[in-house]
């Protein structure tokens, strides 16, 4: 079918180990298969509110990739499950914008006590929601590319955003913005749509950031590589898997899959010397939730150095937390950008949309 | 001259209809509540844009319309005339893997968009077999013919052209043998045996598929987007994703979702308002006629192209499927859960889709009435219509105000919304013929006073048996487990085949995407060349 | 003169084949009957070329007709219904018997229009005639080809009895005049008694010439 499976690709690429084998995390039911027992469980009645009652339930909205048997969810669930005494539950929607989306929907009455997953990209509509509440912890022992002060959002990891290619096809990667609208026009990029993928938004956002008023020229310097503008981080991404493309707007991070799981060391990401834009995932607890206590606690499990230990290999991006030698070598061998950038966060909220429409006018 | 003479035959065939009351009823009530569902759907989210702040509107809307017009038009016109060439030499020429290749055929529309685009490109990318081969032969590459307007296209024809050849070539097989004896004694031209016997026998099909084609085109989403090189090429679907997702601007959204099903309204209006017309059903026996000399070259050429333009992007598929790790993904336990739900889902669906197809199909037969006819033919399109976010986004929150849990309504808002996805297709594979038969048996049916019933078990069935099964198999892979619709469901746990998939490229596992998007292909193909001849069997008249 | 000299044709699950030996005459009318499915229609596939025989010989005029296809043949077909594309006029169906539409042409459908007495209907849909009008224009076209073979497959069943007998007086003027070889699958023993020169009856798969009764001479 030709059109419905963008929705279910999600919007956020995730990167996750993908064999949850015998020794993965535990199997879940099928919710279908799961009906007749959860039916049993309504006639149970009264047991079942005493028990819900004694242990308290945490709901996390998230991305799909984040809940699933291989991404970092279910060890956080059962880290976090043996110190808290209460029930953790991932609900996960196709996205992280569709996790927030699926709150400003549901406003007041949302079951949702935190949502885990938003970036710093989407960080400041989330605020202006007014939906989230602060997360009054401590979090200067954080090591990030840029110094913390969010009161509202709890930063869990990040990566630089930046061209990846296989050493094997392209020897030479360009080594800025403008050594690649230099290349001849053969030389193609696969990117994504801003409108629908964070890291096509990075990419905006990131340009904006070294470039200024002169981002426009940027954008139709790079028009005639662009290969296309896909509308999730996987089809780019296969597009450059298959050959298709010579880079790919990805992550600094995304090297450090091929080197842990393929044990293939010939993709990298090319660094730049404008310098990179840093994406931070960030969870926050929302203001209708009766937990927020609970919330809050989990929030610091999620920075400590034993929830961050589960980041890497899980969800492909660096740790908040200098995890020293915990830290697997395919990241710690990984080429780091000599700069972050970064744009405030009102800043993006206000002008975004401007500048997307920027960049598709150029592309145009 | 010729249209009232036309108009008064017509309306003196309707009169001969036999005399169905319940029928048009049932397909009447059938059609209210998907228009009620619909309705439903765009009124929670009206409810709900109410109360929030909506972003301003900043798309070009005629810009848009007018490029995704453009690229569904030419999208229709050429799968419409590649279908026809393709059934004409199908119809006409047997070779050993003949099934295969129409089970091949008829298995790309229900493949998931991405899918094809990436066999496709497996071919005739920069790094596909084309360019490899003459790379290696000529030092000389052809090219990327695969990314902008063309490349879009080329995705959509072979979903579409393949599809039209499907339902065009059921349609050749079953011109009456007797009918090709005479053109074959009277020495008929390729060319005359085309105009006199074969259109008079697809034309009535063409408008029902038309319509359906130009509506997959103009609301495509994925493929436009893998391949449309940039936001030139977008349709006004994906401005509408954008409107929710990015902007949150559910006014705006709806506003964009009307004009979109505005624009589909005029098509699918002027396709349902379309007069039947009386066609054969069934495989005819007997069709040894081949034609001879440059008519034959012809149609193996036209069938060379075929194979290499839309057989090998599958097959391609198939192949990278195969290379990639099999047993790793065989021998999860998730993947056989997968799978499981997938079947579930697909047949429920599928059972779905063939009671609303045949409901508001057996109505629309029976019913003589010009604009009776149109509003039973429009329903079976509406859905296809509707931006899929909206109806995502509509299904949320119509569960979550009706009190239910959302994640537990995941199931069943999955199989409706994949029973009405897959219904225009059942439709232009099961209308075209249900009329044509009740033209053509109406005076036999009525003189023998046979019930709605009879009528229904011994005459329509056991003669749309192949047709029923075709849908049926349509249908169940459609429904393999799309699951777009409850995107915001929360169902992390609900995972079919599709799903898995995509989930799988996005973690760089192409290889395990690689192999469960070969199965799934298998799974169709053989869907499609099995079922049809399970139900050839099952709703045999004899049995 | 049509020779079927031990035609064989066997049905692919079928364990005896058949065996087909007659003579069919110019100017004279050849009737095949039988009972229903013994293999009436099965004989004229194999005359007409649809059905490929496995052995034996099918000659006309001494000229051997198995190696050619349906279209080579010299032939014309009239079935019991289907004959004519009954979206097409009158006119285009005659024409359908012509090599080649020149001039000529629409006098010549005229002209044979008027003969099976259908004159003035050119511009007639065929899917607004009646039974009987439908196979006259075939007639037609068949007068029009004036191929050596006519083959007529129950063609007066559809009919009603006024119309029969009208049309069935003009096949035999027609086979008369045109000095064709005509044959008739009928099961219809009046069709038999009015018509045939010369009568075969099907059983078991082989073909019996039977004796014609006086009667279909002298009417």
């Amino acid at each position: 079918m030709a059109r419905a499976p963008a929705l279910t690709t999600g919007l956020h690429p995730r990167f996750h180990d993908r064999n949850p084998g015998p020794d993965g995390p535990r199997e879940r039911d099928d919710p279908m298969i799961k009906s007749i027992p959860l039916a049993l469980a309504v006639l149970a009645g009264a047991a079942t509110a005493a028990t819900a009652q004694e242990t308290p339930n945490l709901t996390i909205y998230t991305y799909d990739a984040f809940a699933a048997d291989w991404g970092p969810g279910p060890q956080l669930k059962e880290g976090f499950e043996a110190q808290c005494d209460c029930i953790v539950e991932f609900i996960a929607a196709d996205s992280s914008i569709g996790a927030l989306r699926r709150v400003q929907l549901e406003g007041d009455t949302t079951d949702a006590d935190l949502i885990v997953g938003l970036d710093t990209a989407i960080a400041g509509e989330a605020r202006q929601t007014g939906l989230f509440a602060e997360h009054q912890l401590d979090l200067d022992g954080l090591s990030l590319p840029e110094t913390w002060t969010d009161p509202t959002f709890v930063p869990f990891d990040y990566s630089h955003f930046a061209f990846v290619y296989d050493e094997d096809v392209v020897s030479e990667p360009p080594q800025s913005f403008e050594e690649l609208i230099d290349r001849p026009e053969s030389f193609k990029i696969a990117i994504q749509d801003p409108r629908s993928a964070t890291p096509g938004l990075g990419l905006v956002l990131w340009i904006k950031a070294a470039y200024g008023d002169d981002a426009a020229e940027i954008w139709e310097g790079l028009a005639p590589h662009v290969l296309t503008v896909t509308s999730d981080w996987s089809e780019s991404y296969a597009l450059f898997l298959d050959g298709e493309a010579d880079m790919v707007l990805s992550y600094t991070t995304s090297p450090a899959y091929h080197v842990f799981d393929e044990d293939d060391h010939s993709i990298h990401a090319a660094m730049f010397e404008e310098g990179h834009l840093a994406q931070i995932e960030v969870a926050g607890v929302l203001e209708s939730s009766p937990n927020k206590a609970l919330a809050r606690e989990f929030l610091d499990y999620l920075a400590s150095p034993g929830a961050q230990a589960v980041i890497p290999t899980t969800n492909w991006m660096f740790p908040v937390v200098d995890l020293e030698s915990e830290l697997d070598p395919s990241f710690s061998d990984l080429q780091q950008p000599s700069s972050t950038l970064s744009i405030a966060g009102e800043e993006i909220t206000a002008n975004r949309d401007a500048w997307i429409d920027e960049m598709l006018n150029a592309l145009n | 001259m010729a249209p009232p003479m036309f108009e008064s035959r017509h309306s003196a065939r309707a009169s001969h209809l036999p005399h169905r009351p319940k029928r048009v009823i049932i397909a009447s009530t059938l059609a209210v509540l998907i228009a009620l569902l619909i309705a439903g759907l765009f009124a929670n989210i009206l409810v709900t844009a109410a109360s929030t702040t909506g972003g301003t509107l900043r798309t070009d809307i005629w810009h848009l319309v007018r490029m995704t017009s453009i690229q569904a038009g030419l999208t229709t016109v050429l799968s419409i005339a590649i279908g026809i060439a393709l059934a004409w030499a199908l119809n006409r020429l047997r070779f050993f893997g003949r099934d295969l290749v129409i089970g091949v055929f008829a298995a790309a529309i229900v493949t998931p968009g991405i899918v094809v685009a990436f066999g496709m490109l497996s071919i005739w990318g920069r790094s596909g077999w084309i360019n490899s081969a003459t790379t290696y032969l000529f030092g000389e590459s052809i090219g990327n013919l695969a990314f902008g307007l063309w490349g879009i296209i080329f995705a959509h024809l072979i979903l579409d052209a393949t599809f039209a050849a499907r339902i065009l070539l059921e349609r050749l097989d079953a011109i009456p043998a007797a009918r090709l004896k005479i053109g074959q004694s009277l020495g008929l031209s390729p060319w005359q045996r085309f105009t006199i016997i074969d259109w008079p026998a697809i034309r009535g099909s063409v408008p029902g598929l038309a319509a359906v084609i130009f509506l997959l085109a103009f609301t495509s989403f994925p493929i436009v987007l893998l391949l449309g090189g940039g936001p030139a090429n977008q349709t006004l679907e994906v401005a509408i994703f954008a409107a929710v997702r990015q902007q949150f601007d559910l006014l705006g959204a709806v506003h964009l979702a009307l004009v979109q099903i505005l624009v589909c309204s005029l098509v699918i209006l002027a396709a349902a308002a379309r007069p039947p017309v009386p066609i054969s059903t069934g495989v005819s026996t007997g069709q040894n006629w081949h034609d001879r000399g440059p008519a034959r070259l012809l149609q193996w050429g036209v069938l060379g192209l075929g194979i290499a333009g839309f057989l090998l992007p599958l097959l391609a598929v198939i192949f990278d499927g195969v290379v990639a790790d099999l047993a790793d993904v065989l021998t999860r336990p998730t993947f056989w859960r997968a799978a499981t739900t997938s079947v579930v889902i697909g047949l429920s669906s599928a059972a779905l889709t063939l009671i609303l197809a045949l409901g508001l199909g057996l109505g629309r037969a029976a019913s003589a009435r010009r604009t009776l006819r149109l509003g039973l033919g429009l329903p079976v399109f509406a859905y296809l219509a509707v931006p899929a976010v909206v109806l995502s986004l509509g299904f949320f929150l119509s569960v979550r105000n009706l009190g239910i849990a959302p994640a537990e309504a995941a199931p069943i808002v999955v199989i409706i919304a994949n029973a009405l996805l897959a219904l225009p297709f059942a439709s232009a594979t099961l209308g075209p013929p249900l009329e044509g038969l009740v033209q053509n048996k109406a005076k036999l049916i009525r003189s023998l006073g046979l019930n709605s019933w009879q009528q229904l078990r011994y005459i329509e069935l056991p003669l749309l048996r192949r047709e029923v099964g075709v849908v049926l198999a349509l249908a169940f892979c459609f429904s393999f487990g799309d699951l777009g619709v409850i995107a915001l469901f929360g169902t992390q746990d609900f995972q079919t085949l599709p799903l898995m998939m995509y989930r799988a490229l996005g973690s760089y596992r192409s290889d395990d995407a690689a192999v469960i998007a070969a199965l799934l292909l298998v799974a169709t193909i053989l869907a499609f060349i099995a079922l049809p001849r399970l139900f050839e069997r099952l709703l045999d008249a004899r049995s | 003169m049509l020779v079927l000299e031990d035609l064989r044709f066997a049905y692919p699950e079928q364990v005896e084949s058949y065996a087909f030996t007659m003579e069919a005459r110019a100017s004279e009318i050849t009737a095949i009957s039988g009972t229903s499915g013994s293999g009436k229609s099965t004989l004229l596939d194999l005359i007409g070329g649809f059905a490929v025989a496995s052995d034996g010989s099918l000659s006309l005029d001494g000229e051997d007709l198995l190696p050619l296809p349906p279209e080579g043949r010299p032939l014309s077909l009239l079935l019991q219904s289907e004959s004519l594309f009954e979206h097409l006029t009158v006119a285009r169906n005659v024409a359908l018997g012509l090599p080649n539409a020149d001039r000529k042409a629409k006098q010549q459908i005229g002209e044979a229009l008027e003969q099976v007495g259908l004159e003035g209907l050119e511009d007639r849909r065929a899917a607004a005639l009646s039974g009987g009008q439908k196979q006259r224009v075939a007639l037609a076209r068949t007068l029009l080809r004036d191929k050596r073979l006519l083959l007529l497959d129950e063609p007066f069943s559809a009919l009603d009895e006024e119309t029969r007998a009208a049309t069935r007086q003009l096949v035999r003027s027609l086979t008369r005049q045109q000095n064709w070889i005509t044959i008739l699958v009928s099961h219809n023993a009046d069709d038999v008694r009015a018509l045939a020169d010369r009568h075969y009856v099907i059983r078991d798969k082989r073909l019996e010439q039977i004796p014609v009764e006086p009667i279909a001479r002298s009417s």
